[in-house]
This record gives C-alpha cells, structure tokens and sequence, in this order.
C-alpha cells in the first residue's frame, strides 16, 4: 500500500500550520493530479457556479454615475451634506472640508424587461439588464485604497491572508492541467489615476503558492519566465525537461521521496504551460465579429482584450479569473473620467456577458462587477468625489444569481445602505454558496485559529439566489 | 484502505499514547480537543461564552451550572453533563451540528477516559516556567532525550549519513550555500575525531552564516525595503539588515539583541548601533496614502508590532485580543492594548510622507567616526556660508526695494523670461533616436490635477527619445539661437504616459544628467546651476551637472514635485551668439543607473542677468508667488510674502550672488558627502500618546479605559517605578520570569534544522498550538539558552547531536509508526528555502559575489513587473556589475511586489511577521529555473568553466559539472543522460551556430574568450538540466 496516500487520507485538509515535511506531504494529492479536486470533498451542497469572472474596478467607481440614481441627490446640488448624514463618520481626503452635496452628473435610463436602472454612459450594460443582478446597498470598513482591496480580496486587512481566488481554488481544485486555476489580468485607464495593485491581492496567503493568482502580463511574456531563453528553442527545451525528469524519476528509485515525484510532475506541468499559454494568448482565430463585439484589439492589454482573454480562460476550466480596470479613483472631473471610464468598459462589459451566454456559460460562470468602495455623494474640490464606505454597488450576472433584480438600496442620497445592507463578508458568503461551499466549513490552521475568507461573519444572500 | 493500521499512526502522529498506554494527560491529550472544539463557545472569551459554561478552569468546569447539572464531575463520567453532551446523538449534541466540530470516536474516548481518571487539569505546558531537566542519559543532551523517546517506541535512531550527505545538509543549514567539493573531499578524508565539530565551528565563524540566519530573522521582523502600503516606495532600512547580519555573525547575546531592537533608542550612550537596531519598530508598512486618517493608521501600526512582538518573542497570536478577549488563550483585550502602549512613545505619523527630505518620519545618517568629523566639518560651512548671505542681506537691505522696482519691470517687460529653443539637430552617441519637434504637434498626456490630460499642440522645440533604450546615453542638441547675449541654459523635461519611470525616464525609477556642456563650438565655461525642485533631493544638487565628476548627477527621484523638472546653468561669462552660430549642448547621462536618460524635453536660453527655474515655464520668468508678492506695496505683503520675496532677492540680487552662490556649493558638497553615508529610520521616543481599549478594535470609538503599558497579566508584572517603558518590555522578554522566549526561539532553529519544530506550530504556543514532542529537550534547550544567551552555542549543540547527523533514509519500521517523523528515527529531507535556491546556483556556478552587507540590489527582473504599480509609476532600475549576483537576503524587498524568483519559491512577503514559511513544489518554480535569465546565465557561466576547467573530454567536463554542483560523482547511467542530452544539443547548435551564439552570451557576466560558443552552448544544456535537478535545491 502506498503510504502517502495513506497520510493524505487521514490527515485530510488541514494543512496550514505543519512543519515542512509534513506540508509538502500534504500537498501532494492536489499537486500529483491537478484534477483531483480540492479541499471540499464533495461540496457542501450542489453548485450554482463552476467558474468566477470578477471585473474588479479598482479605485471605486462612483455608484452615483453607474447603477444608483439618486434624483434626491441633483436637487441638493450645492448645498451643504446634511449633518445627520456626515457627523462621525469616516472620511478620507475630504477630512476638515466643508461637506457638499455634488448631484450626479448623468441621467439613468430604464433597460429591458426588467425596467432595471443604469446610468445613460451605460448604454449596452443597459442591454443586458435582464441578466444582471444589481445590488445597490454594498459596503465596506476600510476607507483608503490598499487595505480596501485587501478587505475586499481576502476578508481581512492583514496581510497574508489568502485571497478569494486561492480559496476558491483551494476548495475546488482546478479544471485544466494546462494552466493555472487562478488567474490575474490588468488594464490601466486612459484617466490619471491608474491604481497601484499589489500582489498580495492575488496571493495565497498561508495556503501553498500552488493556489496563488497567476498574473497574465499584457507587456513582455504573458507569465513569468514562460518563454524559452535565448538560444534554446523548443526541442532543445523538450529534452532539457525530459533529462531533468529522467534524473529526478531516478532519485526518485533510490530515496522513494514523494516530494521528487511532485517536482517531476510541475516539469511537466510547466511545459505543458509554454505551449498552452501562447495558444490562449493566440486571438488570431476569434472571428472579426467577436473581437469587435468586446472592441478588443488583440494584445493592446486593454479592458476589453482582458474580457475576451476572461472568456478563453473560462472555456479552457480556469477557476478564478480575475481582471483589474485600475482607473477608478475619481477625486476630480467625475463628469469626464466617468465618460471615459464608461468607454473603456461598457462595450466589453456587455460583450463578455452575452459571449458567455451565447456559448451556454453564463449558467454557470458567475460574473462580478465592482471596485473596493464608492464615491461620496459629497464633492470633492468642485467637481471630483472622495472614497465612500458606506454605500456602492456591485452587479453580479450568471452563476445561479437571479437576474434582473434590483437588490438593496442606499438612502435617498446615495450615503448608507440602507436596505438590504450587504456587506463585504456577505458578498464573499454568497459567492462561496454558489459555487458549492459554505463559507463556515471552506478553513485552514493558522495560527491556532481555523481562517477562513469570511473571518468571524458573512451571511449568504439567499434573496439574490435564482 | 486497512483502518486498523492507521489508527495506530494517528495516536502516534496527532494524539500520543493513550491508545498506546498511561494515562490520558491533559495538556497533551485533552487541552488541543477542548481547544479547537469548545473553547470558542466556554473558553476564555467572556464576550461569547454560551451558558455561562468555561471548560479551561477546573474550578469553573467542576461546579454545577444553572440547569443544575454539573459539566464535569472527577471521576464520573455517567453523571459529567459534558461526557452525556457528546455521546449524545440526538439535538443536544455537543459540538453542535451547526460548528461543524463533530468529535471523532477517538476524541470523545479520550475525554471520557480523562474524566474518569479524575478530570486532571494542568497548566499550559508553554506558560509554566522553564526548568533545566536532567538529560535521561550520559552523552549529547540532545540525544539523550531524542533516544530515551525512540526506546520507548520502540524505535532506533538511523546510522549516521554519509560523510559526502552530512557535510552538505551542515554547510546549507549553517550557510545556505553548498560544500565546494574540496571542502566534500577534506572532510571525507579527515577521519581525526572532531572532524564534524571543526567544520561546525568553521561554519559558523563564516559571514555566510549570519546571512543564511538573518533570511530567518528578517522574516519575522519583517524586514523589507518598501513601504508596503499604496506607493510602496523605497524606505531607507538597509543599514537594520546589517545591523542583524552583524548580531549572527558576532554572536551578539539573543538578550541584548532583543534589547536593542525593540528599545536601543532607550539605551543611552554614544553608540549609533542600537539606534540603528531600533529601527525593528518603525519597518512596520507605512502608508503615505492620500486621505489616510493618522488615527486610524496609527492603530494599524501598533496593530502591527503587537502581533509582531507577541509573535516573535511570545510565539503567541495576541492580535487575536485586538477585538475581544482571546478566544482560546489566557489573553485578554486589556492584554492587547497594555502591550500596545509600550510602543506608544514611537514618534511617528499614521500619514507618513514618502519623499523630501522628511520622507518616513524619524531617520537618522550612520556615519563612522572619520565621517562622523567630516560631516561636521562641511556642515560648519554650510552654516558659515549661510550667515555670510544672512548678514550681506541685511546689509544690502536698503538696495532691496531698488531691487524689487527693477526685477518687477524687468518680469513685466518679458526680459526675464526664458526663450525656448528650435533645435536644428540632434543625435545620441549610444543609439537613442531623438526627434525634434518643432512646428509639428506633438500628443502629451499627463496628470494634472488627478486627471490625465491629452493635449496636442506644435512640438515648439520639443525632442522625443525613442527607439533603443541603451543603459547610458549622451544626447547632443543643436540650436541656433540668432544674434544674442546669453546668461543662462535650461534643460526642461516634459511628462509622458508612455514613459514608464516617473512619467520623465526612459528606464531606472529616475532622471539622472551626470554632466551638462555647453559647446559654441568651444566650450563654454560654466559657473553655477540650479533647479527648479521644490525638494531636491541631496545626493543629487544641481551643481553636480557641471562639476565635471561623472560620478556625482543632477537628478529627479521622486514623483510630482513639479511636473517639469528642470536643470538651468549659467555662463560664467555672457555668450554672445551671432545671427548662425550654432550652440551644441551635450547632456551627458553616464549614471550607474540604467535607463535614467530623459524621454522628452526643451531647451530654453535666458538673457537676463539673473533668471532661474523656478522660473521656468513661468510666463514672465518670475515664479508666481514672487511675482504676486512683489507686485503688492512691501507693507501690505504678508510675512510669508516677505521671505519668499526676499528669498528671491538672495537667489537673484547681482550683489549677493558671490554669497549665494557659495552657500549652493557648500550645500551640494554636503549633500553629495551626506549621501555615501547609510541612513536609516529609527524609533525616537516622544511623550506617550493616549492608549485606550478599543471596543471590537474601532478605532474610532474613545470610550474605552486608558491603560499604561504592561505584559499580559497572566504572565507577570514589571517591577517598573512609573510608566513602564519599552525598555522594560524588552528586559522582561528576555528574563527568567517570562517561560515564552527562549522556548519558542530554540524551538524555531529546531525547525531550521530539521524541517519541524519539536513544537510544531511554531508561532502559537497557546491551546490552538500543539504540545512538543520532546518537552524535556524543549525545556533543557530552552534553559540551556537562558544561560548566556549564547546563540551560536545553542545551534551548535543541535547540529552536533546525533539525531541531526543522522541519516535521512527511514527504516520500514520508522517509516510505519511515525510517518510523519515527529519522534525523529531519521533525518528530514527538505527544499532549501528561496534565498537559497538562488545562492546555490549563483555559487555551483562560480558567479556569486560574496560581499557581506550594504545596500539592496536588484537582479534581473521581467520587464513589465512593476507594471501594476504607482504614485509613481515604477520602472525597475536592474543592478550592474557584481552585485548582480549577491545573496538572495540582499535582494530589494519590494513588499507588493517581491523579486519573482524569490517569491515563487515561497519567501515571505514581509509585510507581515512571518516565522514558518510553506514550502511548495510547483510549475512556476520549474519555470523559473528553467527560464530566469540570472539562471541562463549562471549555467552559461558554469559551462564555460567546465569546458576551461572541467577535463579535455565532454564526458569528464559533465563528471566535474555534476560533482561540482553535487559534491558526488555521476552514476553511469546519470551520466549517460547527461551525455546524450549533451550530443543532441551540440549536434542542434552545429546546424544553427545562431542559437549556440544566443545561448553561449546569455547574460551580463562578462564572456570567457577563446571558447567555442557551440560548445558552451551544448555543455549550458548539461549545467542547466543540472541545476534544475531536485538535489541540487534540496537539503538531504
């Protein structure tokens, strides 16, 4: 009987916390079969949701000029916040300021069936209003960039901790053994205030690296170090890989160390990476009407490019894909960034929703729109808005939420949630759910305590459910 | 499966003994149960306590409770509630259903088992203080324990590893570096007795232990060299990494360490060290983060170096009391911000700027003696020169207001303002293609006023870098300024989005001009220069451009001081132009920086008798600020008006240039000199701020009591008179009273050396932690520390005992019983940790440059890496030379965005106390290896050595490759791999001699004549696969 399976079967899942030895052990299974699956076995309950596509806007997009309106709010343009709204709470860049009231710079307009609000810059997000789920009444604790999107990543502001996609990946092992489960992909704004994103947004945490985001590169290689050097091409790499691994199998005769056998393996896991990776990079066979729809131009990095390369990551079983528009931090001209921001991603926004439909993926791809927090109704310098935690929006579609609902709300001037306050553990409770975890039972050791995304709260919102 | 023969593993493994035999022991046995099962609902947290019901106190576990019935009574399990409670099958189950903390037979059996025999509770095995047991054996201590334990399993130690094997695992654990095979055969000769222990002691002597040790310690301090938060901009740390280097490679005592870091500001005396130790409280992450709120960020950071201290020293989870009493442990809320308040004298800012000269708070320079003389030689003139200025100006007062009359018509009449230039050629000596701008528009985006703005318009003089971007480049522009007289020159940069450093560089994160000339076709002397930077940063002062040193710059380091960073010189003489005459200006960027070449700028003359940046762009060629000030009647202006108007006047009046001048030159020398001396942030005591207990950790709410610093109550009290100090933290941690430091400080390098601590959670040795293995040896490790503090000693009697000289291979038996090798019958087998995979190829290839200490380096990076980052917008400034192939330990710690090979292979990230690192095995690691330019490099490097050292023959020059890189020799059929990967490759690169040239001159390192690249190119295959092998990055 082979012993390391013994060691996986009974100590199971609890992985954090264990000396070397013990850990690399432990993470055999998962290593020596990326198929194997993951730490929840079998789910929790079914699945609604195979797949996450989150199109995280980073800076905080303004919920007054996307998916909020707030008539109340335009008519007190110019006067001064009233205090009841204000007094004691948190603010950032607008500490010491008066407190305005800044009305929203566009209009809403009704889309679809379902009659759901979106903001006029919106137009095509607007179209697929009857597959969206807009849940208006989001907040959040941390008021400044780098701990909200910690907050918002990995359910804490300590760093270390892992993040949604390394949880996600952890607990449901992945679907291809030719590329990473969890991957990452940027795009900057043609705005000012391209946001600094640092890896730990993406990081494992205390888990095992293996469950770590891989971030796709839109300049230089796609992945880290995954072209071959100079003067090596591809044979000579084939048989650079197949003697490494013909030395290590025979180590592996002599010292029986399982550990020699999971190395073989990434060998050629790795190898596998270097042709697949520049297939999927490879648009060259999307059809003109497709690239279009997104208004992708293949290797421009763009928001749109990223959604399209969202859509190839999720047909090939990537996991957790995730993609960073970082220009959302709109402490001035709200009017024109958002104009330009709704530019950069309502095309492509859209495209991605009903691309995902059209290829019967939408049912079980869960897509997710939205930054670390929103803006204040107050103005900023005349014409901008500072961070806001106490009320923004998030749009889900697809993967088991029900669409075409509004859900929530803020108060008649966009402040608080007020209705249906969701908060951040909530989202993180939800989407957890949906793909077959309870959030309570998806842990690790560390440091005593049994971690998990959701720390000591989160409640699933089983209204948003279809 | 056959479950009967895994249950027997489990007892082993997770639940010693009382399957096996004796009686059930609280602490080993029951406590981790309890803990991990009840303790979060009756447990210490009084906040969450359901039914008034605590399980960790006899007395309160033994009384009965308000239903009357009594949860334990000795003795009794049929009538102790919690026994009936989870055997129960139906609702009343305990753990209940919704914990989802169903107890296993195994557990339920044991507490059963407890009760019966009595319900004995006993302390916390980590909180009762350490005693010096008496070694069960004559012998090594260490293995006296060890072997006393294996007997009583029924287990025997493995023979000792092979000479070959052991000198490898000693020399990578002591040094994170290989034996060189000399060393391999030296030791497999020396049979005299104490062979073993001369290689330890050499070891140990050696600087590279301190850097192998130091990798460990400044993961737990988390040392990195960024700020950590947002920006995350260089924070000036590096001289604390050499402070710790020294401390390993001095010995210095573990207490008087700890002293120094957490309180040598405290210690008094000249010395500058423990200062600089001190800077162990300020690495915390800092955030300059527009809109952050001091209040918050300053809870942040005492956050922080409570779980940090209580970690390190403590190995206990305190920040877990942050919010509520600690739900397994005896610590409390009050616990947490007791401790808190030690460190509320740290002078410091929650908003901490991250440029200018008051950039990261408290910091100070770490001069040696002779710099120490120098410094306040050169400051003295400094001051010397400014009082000279003051008192001329005051004197000449009364010519100010004439001054003032002039200078004002002068800027109205349009005479003082810069006239910018039309080039009529320009070139790069390195490759740089530069284009001129003239009448043709150019598109520029940059940030104004936090939106980025396009704006196109006629280039009017603009030149645009592109094309190859060399390391260094000299830019030589040509205008033609018509008949004129001429004051002064100025170079003004212009903003881009395309350009990655700074929005002004091409490359580095920095402008740097090393040196300006002005040609007409002669040279043209030049006397001063000045900037337009509000902040300028010293170790680059303008006068620098013209001083004629290549090693001395103008240069811009830090983000939106001014939009248009601009460098203006002045003739010493007015140059007189005529109607043709055409003016070349040299700007020469030459830095140790690569990339640092600007991306687009103008060239502007001035004719006025005085005009400077500041002023440039300036419409009249006056700043605004003056010339709205001087626009007003004197009386009527306001202070700040007044010295911004007489500033000017110092800067500008012909009559006190003489004095301003030599001010400006004085300042640069000293800038220049202040800038070759480390400097280092560090803690400066100041009057303590208020510290309260936050409710649920809200730092916004101020009702909590207001506690005075002390250590968690249920380990002690300070005997300090008055407000407990830091000082006192730190002599308390390291004394007898307190049973955690030296306990969990042994146990740490315990798992250094043999891949698991004998407590295995290394930093919680609470409830949720799990009971040594060995505690008598952990205690008599422990005591023997205490005792002098002496931490070479006490790694040295670890890495002596048998049990770490032992082999690594497990008998069948071993291998059975104790799977997971807890009771130590064999030696582990590891994958070295980051540093180290990268100090091992660098070394096995010959390039590892082994300089102890100094400044952070920057290996080969993937372009595009720092992509993701901004404020500002971030190019990375690759290393040159030598320290391309320092240590891993010396490697830039950029904490968002730490080095990818480091990162891959599991370091921490440092922006959080870090003691046990995972170690993982994955693709992105076989990537790296493969693919890292620094490790194409080093097996090109390597391979020229085996075909100039290796032996005539390619099957001896794979031999001496392979024991070079092993310390063994090739096997046949290893070697027969080798070779035939070998004959593939050569015969490929005969074919195609341009994929042999690509591979034979990879890298920066310089190329070994006379060698034939298809060669080197076929044996770089060899080394390659060689140093990708498992046991090249595995410690046996």
């Amino acid at each position: 009987m082979d012993l390391t399976l013994h060691r996986r079967a009974f100590l199971g899942k609890s992985a954090a916390g264990l000396g070397l030895v013990a850990l690399n052990t432990l993470l055999k299974p998962a290593l020596l079969s990326a198929r194997a699956g993951g730490a929840v076995q079998p789910l929790h309950h079914p699945p609604r949701a195979k797949r996450v596509i989150f199109l995280y806007q980073a800076g905080g997009p303004s919920h007054l000029e996307t998916f909020d309106p707030k008539p109340a709010l335009a008519k007190m343009h110019g006067q001064p916040m009233p205090d009841s709204f204000t007094k004691g709470q948190q603010i950032a860049q607008l500490q010491g300021r008066p407190l305005v009231c800044f009305g929203p710079q566009y209009t809403f307009q009704r889309f679809g069936k379902s009659g759901q609000e979106v903001c006029e810059l919106f137009p095509r997000i607007g179209g697929v209003a009857d597959d969206l789920c807009i849940v208006r009444s989001m907040w959040t604790e941390q008021i400044n960039h780098d701990p909200a999107h910690t907050l918002m990543n990995t359910g804490s502001i300590i760093a270390g901790r892992p993040s949604m996609g390394s949880w996600i990946l952890y607990g449901l092992g992945a679907e291809t053994e030719d590329l990473p489960g969890f991957v990452v992909l940027f795009s900057s704004g043609r705005g000012g205030q391209n946001q600094p994103i640092a890896a730990r947004q993406w990081s494992a945490g205390m888990l095992p690296s293996r469950y770590q985001g891989v971030k796709f590169n839109s300049v230089g290689d796609p992945v880290l170090y995954i072209r071959n050097p100079d003067g090596v091409s591809g044979e000579i790499q084939k048989d650079s890989i197949d003697a490494i691994n013909r030395l290590n199998r025979r180590a592996h005769e002599g010292l029986r160390d399982p550990e020699i056998l999971t190395r073989v393996a990434q060998y050629e896991m790795a190898f596998r990476m270097q042709a697949s990776v520049p297939e999927l990079m490879d648009m060259s066979k999307e059809p003109a009407r497709v690239l279009e729809s997104y208004g992708a131009t293949p290797g421009d990095g763009s928001f749109a490019s990223n959604c399209l390369l969202a859509r190839r990551l999720a047909e090939r079983g990537v996991r957790f894909i995730q993609i960073y528009h970082r220009d959302w931090d709109h402490h001035a001209g709200v009017k024109k960034n958002i104009a330009l921001k709704a530019e950069e991603v309502d095309r492509p926004t859209a495209a991605l929703v009903n691309d995902l439909k059209e290829r019967g993926m939408l049912d079980d791809t869960l897509v997710i729109w939205g930054g670390e927090f929103g803006r204040t109704p107050m103005s900023q310098g005349g014409d901008g808005r500072d961070h806001h935690i106490k009320g923004f929006t998030y749009v889900l579609a697809g993967g088991g939420i029900k669409p075409g609902m509004t859900y929530g709300a803020t108060d008649e001037l966009g402040y608080a949630a007020v209705e249906n306050p969701v908060a951040v553990p909530d989202f993180h409770a939800t989407m957890l759910h949906l793909l077959g975890i309870d959030h309570k039972r998806l842990t690790i050791k560390f440091q005593g305590l049994d971690v998990r995304l959701t720390g000591i709260a989160g409640r699933v919102v089983k209204d948003i459910l279809a | 499966m056959d479950l009967c023969r895994v249950l027997p593993l489990i007892g082993l493994a997770l639940l010693p003994s009382p399957w096996l035999r004796g009686e059930v022991s609280f602490n080993r046995d029951v406590r981790p149960i309890m803990s991990d099962t009840c303790f979060q609902c009756h447990g210490p947290d009084s906040s969450s306590r359901m039914a008034g019901l605590r399980l960790d106190l006899r007395d309160a576990a033994t009384k009965p409770a308000g239903s009357g019935k009594t949860p334990i009574v000795p003795g009794d399990p049929d009538r102790s509630e919690i026994v009936q409670r989870i055997f129960a099958t139906n609702a009343r189950v305990m753990p209940p259903k919704h914990a989802h903390k169903d107890l296993t037979g195994v557990q339920k059996e044991t507490i059963r088992r407890w009760v019966a025999e009595g319900a004995k509770y006993e302390e916390h095995w980590a909180y009762q203080p350490v005693r010096r047991p008496e070694p069960p054996a004559q012998g090594h201590p260490v293995d006296a324990f060890i072997q006393a334990r294996l007997r009583r399993e029924g287990l025997s130690a493995a023979r000792e590893a092979d000479r070959r094997t052991l000198l490898r695992r000693v020399a990578l654990d002591l040094t994170g570096l290989p034996p060189t095979p000399a060393e391999v055969d030296a030791f497999e000769k020396d049979r005299a007795p104490g062979a073993y222990e001369r290689v330890v002691d050499r070891l140990l002597a050696s600087p590279r232990f301190a850097e192998k040790q130091a990798q460990h310690w400044l993961d737990a301090v988390r040392y990195a060299d960024t700020a950590g938060f947002h920006g995350d901009n260089p924070i000036p740390a590096w001289p604390y990494r050499d402070y710790v280097l020294r401390a390993f490679h001095q010995n210095k005592p573990f207490d008087q360490f700890t002293r120094e870091q957490i309180a040598g500001d405290l210690l008094g005396g000249d010395n500058l060290e423990p200062h600089v130790a001190s800077a162990y409280n300020r690495v915390t992450r800092m955030s300059a983060e527009g809109g952050v709120q001091d209040k918050e960020y300053l809870a942040k950071y005492a956050a922080d170096r409570v779980r940090t201290a209580s970690n390190v020293w403590l190995g206990s989870t305190m920040g877990c009391a942050e919010c509520h009493d600690h739900k397994f442990d005896p610590f409390t809320a009050r616990d947490f911000y007791a401790f808190k308040a030690f460190f509320a004298d740290i002078e410091e800012t929650g908003l901490v700027r991250d440029r200018g000269s008051d950039a990261w708070g408290v910091k100070i320079l770490v001069p040696d003696e002779a710099q120490k003389r120098k410094r306040s030689e050169l400051k003295a003139l400094v001051e010397a020169a400014r009082e000279a200025l003051e008192t001329q100006t005051t004197a000449l007062a009364e010519r100010q207001a004439a001054w003032e009359r002039k200078t004002l018509a002068a800027a109205e009449s349009g005479a003082l303002a810069w006239k910018f230039q039309r080039p009529v050629g320009a070139r790069a000596l390195n490759g740089t293609v530069l284009d001129i701008y003239n009448d043709e528009p150019v598109t520029s985006m940059f940030d104004s006023g936090g939106s980025l703005v396009t704006e196109t318009k006629p280039g009017n003089g603009m030149v645009i870098a592109s094309g190859p971007n060399p390391d260094n480049d000299i830019y030589e522009v040509e205008i033609r300024p018509g008949a004129g007289r001429w004051t002064a020159l100025c170079i003004e940069t212009s903003p881009d989005e395309s350009l990655p450093a700074l929005r002004l560089a091409r490359g580095s994160d920095r402008v740097i001009v090393t040196g300006v000339d002005v040609l007409a076709p002669g040279a043209v002397a030049l006397d001063f220069a000045t900037t337009n930077s509000t902040m300028p940063p010293r170790e680059y002062p303008a006068l620098a451009a013209i001083d004629g040193d290549p090693s001395t710059a103008w240069g811009v380091i830090s983000h939106s001081e001014n939009r248009q960073p601009a460098l203006a010189v002045r003739f010493a003489q007015p140059l007189s132009t005529t109607a043709d005459q055409v003016i070349t200006v040299r700007i020469r960027q030459e830095s140790e920086f690569r990339q640092a070449a600007i991306g687009r700028f103008r060239i502007a003359l001035s004719s006025a008798a005085a005009t400077w940046p500041g002023t440039v762009g300036a419409e009249k060629g006056l700043p605004d600020a003056v010339l709205k000030a001087l626009a007003k009647p004197a009386a009527e202006r306001s202070e700040a008006e007044k010295t911004t108007v007489r500033q000017h006047f110092q800067r500008a009046a012909p009559e006190l240039d003489a004095y301003a001048t030599h001010l400006a030159r004085t300042e640069a020398t000293l800038g220049l000199f202040e800038a070759t001396l480390p400097e280092v942030i560090v803690t400066r005591a100041t009057e303590p701020r208020e510290t309260r207990i936050l409710a649920r950790g809200n730092w916004m709410d101020d009702s909590g009591e207001i506690v005075d610093p002390a250590v968690p109550a249920f380990l002690g009290k300070l005997n300090s008179t008055g407000r407990a100090t830091r000082l006192d933290l730190a002599n308390w941690l390291v004394s007898p009273e307190n049973p955690l430091t030296a306990r969990v400080q042994v146990n740490r390098w315990w798992r250094q050396f043999f891949g698991t601590g004998l407590a295995k959670v290394l930093d919680d040795f609470g409830s949720q932690g799990e009971a040594p293995s060995h505690p008598e040896l952990l205690d008599w490790l422990a005591a023997e520390f205490q005792d002098g503090w002496d931490m070479k000693r006490i790694i040295r009697t670890i890495v002596t005992s048998h049990a770490y000289r032992q082999s690594s291979q497990p008998s069948p038996e071993a291998q059975a019983k104790d799977p997971d090798n807890r009771l130590l019958a064999y030696q582990n087998r590891f994958r070295v940790d980051a540093e180290n995979v990268r100090d091992i190829i660098l070394s096995v290839s010959g390039l590892l440059e082994e300089r102890f200490g100094g400044p952070s380096v920057r290996p080969y990076q993937p372009e595009g890496y720092l992509a993701a980052l901004n404020f500002p917008k971030r190019a990375y400034p690759t290393s040159r030379g030598a320290d391309l192939y320092r240590r891993g330990v010396y490697t830039h710690w950029q904490r968002t965005f730490l080095h990818p090979n480091l990162l891959t292979f599991d370091a921490s990230s440092r922006e959080e106390c870090t003691v046990n690192r995972v170690n993982s095995n994955t693709p992105l690691q076989a990537l790296v290896l493969l693919n890292d330019p620094a490790y194409v490099e080093a097996s090109r490097v390597f391979a020229e050595r085996a075909v100039r050292d290796g032996g005539a023959s390619p099957g001896q020059r794979i031999d001496w490759a392979f024991h070079q890189a092993l310390g063994r020799a090739a096997k046949a059929d290893e070697r027969s791999v080798l070779s035939e990967l070998y004959r593939k490759n050569r015969a490929r690169f005969q074919a195609q001699p341009r994929l042999a040239r690509e591979l034979a001159q990879a890298g920066e390192a310089p190329l070994a004549a006379n060698l034939d690249e298809v060669e080197v190119a076929a044996m770089t295959t060899v080394t390659r696969a060689i140093l990708n092998l498992h046991e090249t990055i595995t410690r046996n």
